[in-house]
């Protein structure tokens, strides 16, 4: 990943100004620690911070087309570059950098070229030939974006908050799939796939055609320059990504150049769920697996970095981002620059344990497209940040724009959970993956039920993080919790606790309308808690016994 | 290099006072980027930032001898490790990590707080008993790594790598002297480093090149210990290119070539075109070398002006002059996956190298101002290699500054040392001789005795004039008359100066910040005793004046006219419009 930076159209143009354009540019240093660049022309500013994953040697940025009248920031992996250069034949490139299409995209086809784009990225683009600008966002938000507003009439562009909150008198996170042009003053959906009308959908279900699918979103995502691995929990998702990349390493670019041993990481309190279930999967693999272990005492400890960085009071968010953040150290110190992640899956298949009583396929469609549209606030959010705070970049090939495609095209039925027929959640996934002839998981893995919502690092995790923030937060203050925070009241001390952390770094009140509120069970959205009666009552975001639907849960409970 | 800060008796044991002392140790985060640990006993804290160079996969911090009662927390490369491991274990003792710093605990187990002569290498580290809940503290000889001590209300000692780790909440703090221990029982310093030069009379042995010449080798070979990749800060002088060419000649035999590869990686910086990219690469050529350019523009350099000054914590002009390109290359070679250079800071203390050592009046005069220089390095050469490369999570090693290394090359008779036209011997003689080997020859002739550029002048003439052009737009003459009664410690005499004083004030507004950092009198990077040398030196005040010595024939010759190019500048970085003809980053990497 990369940290972008824009502003437009301020009033002051002075050395001031340009220093603190670098002092704002330089809090997304994080994301991009190989270097650095700013672009300024007249009242415009383009700020870049580089993370060098594809042709490090020469893609610093901005990048500009031939003559240099376009300008473009972006953080982001263009995975179609090379079939969009060959469209652009009449264009010459100035770098090997995947992102320089953009600049000649726009140079051919005008604003609507962003669905073009086959990949993760943000970017703001400058035409200097008529001062116009444009900024764009990727179909699901997997790459962080802001747009802010100045009192001087200046509008900003960030990849994260931090960077233009203290400047801005008014900022919301930027809409996935959209693009914001100068020339009409506002955001337009770019993305316009069938599924988005939440339409239930009537092809019928085929394995091959999903299990394909899949693999070209992962062979995709191989293109890199730099060492890389895969985040391996040992859940499907995960362990099906880690098989899919072992088994089409060999073909890839960066086989030649980071040799055919794929690394695995994995993270957890010493004897967790996830370390024993990674390290089967690893094992039966044959991957160079790298197992980390953190103590309650040490994710303590980094709550107020994960807060600063991850930019969210969400509780569910920020306990699953702690590990993944305390993970992305040590692999980005290990010389790694990129991981493959599993993220994505639950949303689309129906993955959450809540999914299992989904009343009907209707609702059961309606709840996973719901789900993906909000994505961009939580797991999208957490798998960007956590990494991006060491300088580590993750794809999702989960949320490859083709393989949503299928995937939200398939009559809804199959994805319905059938204990009677034995189909657990994600049924259609996992067949798509049995192979018997060249398994790529044992079928035990291949059907297990896994640990969900961050007890996967360890029950104790989640236990000793209450228990942490009952010493911190008093009885009288939660009594007050809705005359202090009266937008998204906390409703526990734990909620109350990481509130207060934000409200420290990000005081003002756009910043807290940035995450989103509301009732959830186990993560459902609002709409889905009226599928059970009883869920009302118990609305802990990750309510492991709430749900009555995970033995294994159940048993720890007792 | 790693980042500590250590918190001692603050009679706060809170979680908010947990939580501050967090958030502290972070803004050393770029120090050791790789992992982080904070030990608490009580009212005391160690805390770490870790940069793993030795043992990556299990030596994170702190360190513990085997019962846990003594807990350490170090940044710092001790090269000795093996063999003092070797003597430990032979009196029973256990290590629980690879890392080279795990001897210390034990080193104080045994011998109590007399054991820091014993550690060769550079270091800063902190040493909690708890046994009777007493510390310790120690920076190494030279003062290669840098550290800071400081005091709160509360009673409390600070420790810690930067300054920005103590400055918020200390009342009063100092640079913790080099060579120095600090204990808790006696609440003092105590000088453990001794070596006969300390005292500064004049030694007699006569000069013998291969006894230098050994001496210099087995300083850069202990300096290939290391886990990682690493490589050669390499500018084409004599220092560096004799570094690259010893690290080169015995790279073969190590493990980091077992590990890394046989071929030694130089890396260089300068405007493009400028005689350092020249020269080092003609160098990089002659020995083999994978050679990595990287260019910068004026531009480039100014616009990290205020992130050098916040991260070297300095308002010395000739200092940040020179950081500013090895900051900015230093950002490259880590994105490369490089985690440690070797570099060639110290040489021109230790022989006289700098263009003002031509006019010491004799031997006892010369010979004393390089003990000076020596002394003074850890507030200018050592800050500026340390703090740049740190910035990045990159460590610098010098071999010029190793302990053994210095007791030979200052135990020289300084006859031997001094500038000598008539027989051609110009400065660093005995240097150059010493690794003039017909036979097998460590760099071609004409580089082992040429003269180089000084002064950040390698890295482009037009640099320092894009400074000094650039901090003239921002400083008014008003500003400059008012200098004295707004700075009346160090007043900042040009508008260069004034222009970094103002960015150091920002960021640490503390009076006992501005006293952490030299001043006095200087001609081109002398002490303000030997500007006694020559008369008209007094009038001539520039800190690096390449032209006020008449010493360096190369640098009148290229230096038209310094009115000239401060007209030039101007242009260059006039207003923001006009920038965009310089883009923000040009710089290069060439494999």
């Amino acid at each position: 990943m990369c940290g972008i930076l824009a502003v437009f159209g301020c009033v002051d143009c002075s050395q001031a100004k340009r220093a603190r354009i670098l002092e704002l540019s330089s809090r997304l240093r994080h994301r991009g620690p190989d270097w650095s660049g700013l672009h300024s022309e007249e009242d415009c500013y383009l700020a870049h911070q580089r993370l060098a994953i594809v042709d490090p040697a020469s893609g610093d940025q901005p990048l500009y087309n031939e003559d240099k009248s376009i300008i473009v920031t972006v953080n982001g992996e263009i995975y179609n570059h090379k079939a969009l250069r060959e469209q652009l034949k009449s264009h010459k490139f100035n770098t090997g950098s995947d992102c320089e299409v953009i600049a000649h995209l726009y140079e051919e086809y005008g604003e609507d070229f962003v669905h073009m784009l086959d990949g993760m990225f943000s970017f703001v683009l400058l035409d200097t030939r008529n001062k116009s600008y444009i900024a764009a966002r990727d179909a699901i938000g997997i790459t962080p974006l802001y747009i802010g507003w100045g009192l001087d009439g200046s509008v900003w562009f960030a990849s994260e908050m931090k960077a233009l909150s203290d400047d801005c008198e008014q900022f919301m996170a930027f809409l996935p799939g959209h693009i914001y042009s100068s020339k009409n003053g506002g955001m337009r959906r770019w993305y316009n796939p069938p599924w988005w009308s939440e339409l239930v959908p009537s092809t019928p279900y085929d394995p091959l055609v999903l299990r394909h699918a899949f693999e070209k979103a992962v062979v995709k995502r191989l293109m890199t320059d730099v060492p890389f691995g895969v985040l391996l929990s040992g859940g499907l998702d995960s362990s099906l990504v880690a098989a899919v990349a072992s088994r089409h390493l060999i073909d890839s670019e960066a086989y030649c150049q980071w040799g055919s041993q794929l690394h695995t990481f994995c993270i957890g309190l010493k004897g967790s769920p996830d370390l024993v279930a990674a390290r089967e999967v690893a094992d039966y693999l044959g991957t160079r697996h790298h197992e980390f272990y953190f103590t309650v005492q040490e994710g303590i400890d980094a709550l107020e970095e994960v807060i600063y960085h991850i930019e969210t009071y969400d509780v569910t968010t920020i306990r699953a981002s702690t590990p993944m953040f305390l993970m992305s150290r040590k692999i980005k110190s290990l010389g790694v620059k990129m991981v493959l992640s599993g993220e994505g899956s639950d949303e689309i298949f129906g993955g959450y344990l809540y999914f299992h009583k989904a009343p009907n396929k209707e609702e059961f469609h309606e709840e996973t497209c719901r789900k993906i549209k909000a994505l961009h606030l939580y797991d999208c959010l957490r798998a960007n940040k956590s990494t991006s705070a060491w300088g580590l970049e993750a794809r999702v090939p989960f949320l490859d724009k083709e393989f949503i495609n299928v995937a939200m095209s398939i009559d809804p039925k199959w994805k319905m959970i059938d204990r009677d027929n034995g189909r657990i959640e994600k049924w259609v996934l996992r067949n798509a993956f049995d192979d018997d002839e060249k398994p790529y998981l044992p079928k035990h893995i291949l059907y297990r039920q896994k640990e969900q919502f961050s007890d996967g690092v360890g029950y104790s995790w989640i236990d000793g993080l209450r228990d942490h923030a009952n010493k911190q937060v008093t009885d009288s203050m939660l009594a007050n919790a809705n005359f202090v925070y009266p937008e998204n009241t906390p409703a526990t001390k734990e909620a109350y606790y990481y509130r207060k952390i934000f409200e420290k770094f990000f005081p003002k009140n756009a910043a807290r309308l940035t995450v989103p509120g509301g009732p959830s069970v186990a993560c459902s959205t609002a709409k889905a808690v009226e599928w059970d009666a009883s869920w009302s009552k118990n609305l802990d975001p990750s309510g492991r016994a709430a749900l009555g639907v995970h033995a294994a849960a159940y048993e720890d409970t007792k | 290099m790693c980042g500590i800060l250590a918190v001692l008796g603050c009679s706060d044991d809170s979680q908010a006072k947990r939580v501050r002392v967090l958030e502290l140790s972070r803004r050393l985060k770029h120090r050791g980027p790789d992992w982080s640990g904070l030990y608490q006993h009580g009212d005391n804290y160690l805390a770490h930032q870790r940069l793993a160079i030795i043992d990556p996969a299990s030596g994170d911090q702190p360190l513990f001898n085997e019962d846990e009662t003594v807990v350490v927390t170090v940044n710092g490369e001790i090269y000795n490790h093996e063999e003092l491991r070797k003597s430990l274990t032979l009196t029973g003792h256990k290590f629980r990590t690879g890392s080279d710093c795990d001897v210390i605990a034990h080193l104080y187990e045994e011998h109590g707080e007399d054991f820091v002569d014993m550690l060769d290498g550079m270091f800063s580290f902190v040493l909690l008993d708890t046994r009777n809940n007493t510390y310790i503290a120690a920076r190494d000889a030279i003062g290669i790594t840098s550290l800071y001590i400081g005091w709160g209300l509360d009673g409390s000692v600070w420790i810690s790598s930067e300054l920005k780790g103590l400055n918020d909440d200390c009342e009063h703090f100092e640079v913790f002297p080099p060579g120095h221990l600090y204990s808790s029982k006696t609440g003092g310093f105590k000088r453990w480093y001794n070596p006969r030069w300390f005292a500064e009379t004049i030694p007699s042995t006569p000069y013998d090149p291969l006894v230098l010449r050994r001496a210099f080798e087995n300083a850069v070979i202990k300096r290939l210990m290391t886990d990682v990749p690493f490589g050669v800060l390499l500018s084409g002088g004599l220092d560096s290119s004799l570094v690259a060419s010893i690290t080169a000649r015995y790279l073969a035999g190590t493990k980091a070539a077992k590990q890394w590869g046989a071929q030694l990686h130089s890396f260089c910086v300068g405007l493009e075109g400028s005689p350092d990219l020249k020269a080092a690469r003609e160098v990089a050529d002659y020995l083999g070398t994978v050679h990595h350019e990287f260019h910068f523009t004026v531009q480039d350099g100014i616009d990290a002006i205020e992130d050098v000054i916040y991260h070297i914590e300095t308002y010395d002009v000739t200092t940040i002059r020179a950081s500013t390109p090895m900051f900015l290359m230093s950002r490259k070679i880590k994105s490369l996956g490089v985690k440690m250079v070797i570099s060639g800071e110290g040489s021109d203390e230790i022989f006289g190298g700098y263009l003002y050592f031509h006019k010491a009046p004799n031997k006892e005069e010369f010979h004393e101002e390089t003990c000076r220089k020596i002394k003074a390095l850890h507030q200018y050469d050592c800050l500026r290699a340390n703090k740049s490369t740190s910035a990045w999570g990159l460590e610098a090693r010098v071999p010029f500054l190793d302990k053994e290394f210095i007791n030979v090359a200052m135990s020289i008779d300084p006859e031997a040392k001094m500038i000598n036209m008539d027989e051609k011997r110009i400065e660093k003689w005995i240097l150059r001789r010493a690794f003039d080997d017909e036979e097998h020859p460590y760099l071609p002739k004409h580089i082992l005795y040429r003269q180089k550029e000084q002064f950040s002048d390698g890295v482009g003439y037009s640099w320092i004039d894009g400074l000094k052009a650039h901090a003239e737009l921002h400083v008014t003459d008003r500003m400059m008359l008012h200098a004295g009664n707004i700075f009346p410690h160090n007043t900042p005499v040009t508008k260069e100066a004034y222009y970094y004083r103002m960015i150091f004030e920002r960021f640490f507004p503390q009076n006992s910040a501005k006293l952490t950092v030299p001043g006095g009198a200087s001609i081109a990077c002398s002490t303000a005793k030997a500007i006694e040398w020559d008369a008209s030196w007094s009038n001539n005040l520039d800190p690096s004046g390449r032209a006020a010595l008449g010493v360096h024939n190369a640098a009148y010759k290229k230096n038209t006219g310094p009115v000239g190019s401060v007209k030039l500048a101007p242009n260059i970085i006039d207003n923001v419009p006009r920038m965009m003809d310089i883009s923000a980053s040009e710089l290069v990497i060439q494999g």
